[in-house]
């Protein structure tokens, strides 16, 4: 799947689907980075869990634990408990996110200055640095 | 670079794709967006709103009835299947040809 595909100069953004299925299938070196995303409960973190062995196994790349909704110590505990010292960046809990789903529309449009969003923003930076 | 996004349904997935391909596109880099989703809506995230969001699903689906030898290839999918969004980022939702379902 996507090893085959040659997308040039493109920087690629592929949402799997839900769970770890398409992951099972990426060859190795088919991505240069895996984002993670767990929201801090139990269901969450071992679908999490579970993509970032396999993200090591195939060594696909960079890791990194998007840990989304978090909104206390208590909770960015449980995720570090499951992912030690894995690469986390902690993405707080935000009505905004939840309020542009509502509405059918783009975190980005609708809340661009949501703690929650500037985050993402911050995240992609570190991915592709300027000049990078 | 090729970036993949994963985790469980709701577990905001889909906003931390839409919101870094976004970024990116802003700063002018050319930025393709795929999804796999079995539930595609990184549409609406990234801003096409809903009806064109559901229409490149349908196209999708009718894709997937379509013979395999007739598959549209990675351009075409991108390039004839896709659809541009805010800040230019290039949206196509990926087909079962393209994702395919294991065994």
């Amino acid at each position: 799947m996507l090893g085959s595909a040659d997308f040039g100069s493109a920087v690629v953004i592929a949402d799997l689907e839900a769970g770890i299925g398409t992951l099972t299938r990426l060859g190795d070196e088919d991505v240069d980075v895996v984002l993670v995303v767990v929201e801090p409960t139990p269901n969450s973190l071992e679908v999490g869990a579970r993509a970032a062995a396999l993200a090591r196994d195939k060594r696909a790349g960079r890791l990194i634990v998007v840990a989304s909704r978090v909104r206390d110590d208590s909770d960015l505990a449980s995720v570090r408990d499951v992912f030690g010292d894995a690469e986390i960046v902690v993405v707080p809990d935000d009505p905004a996110i939840t309020g542009a789903e509502r509405e059918g529309l783009a975190p980005l449009d609708v809340a661009p200055q949501a703690p929650a969003v500037r985050t993402l923003a911050e995240l992609a930076q570190r991915l592709v640095p300027d000049g990078g | 670079m090729r970036v993949a996004v994963v985790g469980k349904g709701g577990s905001g997935k889909t906003t931390t794709s839409a919101v870094i391909a976004r970024t990116l596109a802003r700063r002018g880099l050319r930025v393709v967006a795929l999804d796999c989703d079995t539930n595609p809506n990184l549409g609406i995230s990234l801003g096409l709103g809903d009806e064109e969001t559901e229409r490149l699903a349908a196209m999708r689906d009718e894709l997937d009835a379509g013979d395999a030898e007739h598959a549209p290839s990675w351009d075409e999918l991108i390039d004839r299947f896709g659809s541009d969004g805010p800040d230019g980022v290039r949206l196509a939702v990926v087909s079962r040809i393209q994702n395919p379902e294991p065994g």
